[in-house]
């Protein structure tokens, strides 16, 4: 694939220097601007080292040609490292001219490799912290249709509510995660972010080791710095700390948290397992069941224990029982 | 490491501070208030057991036997424990009589702090 795109450039590239007499200098410069080396969008990455290809290459050239390169540079994308070291180019230019094949095909592959080379030189040299190729290989730039763009322009602008009034978000939600095809697990560790595991255990530490003389002077700050309620807010916010006020809006529901469902209030028989199937006992659980089942100011736990209480006194009770 | 320590124990110091109020009462305001606040407690303890033990007691579809059994456990428990004992006292003089329920207090001193103005909402009916 690199090498179709690159003739295809190169194609043009010659086309845009044959009316011009410019040095191999120049004529090369060229060459490594126009190369495409692959299809995709690498654009912000590379724009800030294109801008100094670019400030570069506008000093040396002259005439309308340069502004067509120029203008040739702006349109596409362009991939690039450093630039490379005007010397080399010019070997890369005097062997490809000594090769028989076709001089400006064998130019731009020994300056794709050369690049390459610089490439993995720095990367060597920094630690090969960041590989970019493999960050961008897993983006993939959404091609947005203008129908799909101004369904999402109305969706932002319009706010749709629920009766509660909060947000419908879920549909955004949900777009979004079709939206990326990638799933989050997919893909090479790119190790850009360091594990940082040890401020968990400082948080465990200090946790551990508040000392009394620590609360005793917690306790005299805290004094001294409460200064009285300025006005009649401070004096609601600070009763709502102590616990005089109430929060509000009225929560029904404060200091009761119950997290078991209907079913686990109302169908009861399965704590009824270890009375007998038959008699006055179980006609009286069945009846002390149906109650509890109705009862809405008891925890769960608390009618489990209610039952259970009732198991142990009948079982206390049993001789007199068993008489009957 | 001591200044997160702290840092947590001068927030929770922060939350719970309560204000000195005017009228610190450290006493009940007799004895008969203080036999009432102990049969309340007791009242509160064994209230569930109380409550199962008259369930048994009083229905038709258990045997007698276990009846009078529940009967007699029923009067074992302490006798201050049955809710009704209780008698609501006026929480600022002890009265035992002309308390009105909604405000725990006996009619004299409602009627003092009526007048005065100190009661929310209450105003000297006149039509």
């Amino acid at each position: 694939k690199p090498t179709l795109s690159e003739d295809s450039t190169t194609e043009v590239a010659s086309k845009s220097q044959e009316g011009t007499a410019e040095t191999p200098k120049q004529k090369l410069l060229d060459l490594i601007g126009n190369m495409k080396v692959e299809v995709s969008y690498r654009k912000k990455l590379q724009q800030l080292k294109t801008r100094e290809v670019k400030n570069q290459a506008t000093d040396k050239l002259e005439g309308m040609d340069g502004e067509g390169a120029v203008l040739q540079r702006t349109t596409e994308d362009i991939k690039r490292g450093k630039p490379l070291n005007p010397e080399l180019v010019k070997a890369v230019s005097a062997v490809a001219s000594s090769l028989p094949l076709n001089k400006t095909q064998t130019e731009s592959e020994l300056l794709a490799q050369l690049r390459r080379h610089e490439e993995t030189t720095d990367k060597q040299k920094k630690g090969g912290v960041i590989n970019i190729r493999n960050v961008i290989s897993e983006m993939a730039v959404k091609r947005e249709s203008p129908a799909q763009r101004g369904v999402r322009i109305s969706n932002r602008i319009s706010m749709d509510f629920d009766e509660d009034g909060q947000r419908i978000k879920s549909e955004r939600t949900s777009r979004q995660s079709s939206d990326s095809r990638r799933s989050l697990k997919v893909g090479r560790r790119l190790n850009i972010f360091t594990k940082t595991s040890t401020e968990t255990e400082n948080a465990l530490q200090t946790v551990s080791s508040p000392t009394i003389w620590d609360l005793e002077f917690a306790k005299e700050v805290a004094a001294v710095t409460a200064q009285p309620p300025r006005n009649g807010f401070e004096e609601m916010i600070q009763w709502t700390k102590e616990g005089i006020l109430w929060e509000y809006p009225i929560d029904n529901e404060t200091g009761m948290e119950d997290d078991a469902e209907f079913h686990e209030h109302i169908f009861l028989e399965k704590h009824l397992e270890d009375f007998p199937k038959q008699g006055p006992i179980r006609h009286f659980m069945e009846l002390v069941i149906c109650g509890l089942s109705k009862n809405p100011y008891l925890s769960v736990k608390q009618k489990i224990e209610h039952i259970e209480w009732f198991q142990k006194y009948f079982e206390e009770k049993k001789e007199y029982l068993q008489e009957i | 490491m001591a200044a997160g320590g702290l840092c947590w124990v001068l927030r929770a110091a922060r939350q719970v501070s309560p204000a000195p109020s005017l009228q610190a009462r450290s006493y009940y305001v007799d004895w008969r208030m203080l036999r009432d606040v102990k049969r309340r407690k007791l009242a509160y303890e064994y209230a569930d057991e109380r409550l199962r033990i008259n369930a048994i007691r009083k229905n038709t579809l258990l045997p007698k036997e276990l009846q009078e059994v529940a009967d007699k456990e029923i009067a074992a428990l302490p006798r201050d424990s049955c809710p009704v004992r209780i008698r609501n006292r006026c929480v600022l003089t002890s009265r035992p009589r002309g308390v009105k329920r909604r405000w725990r207090l006996s009619r004299i001193v409602f009627r003092h702090f009526a007048d005065h103005g100190q009661m929310s909402g209450i105003q000297r009916a006149m039509w």
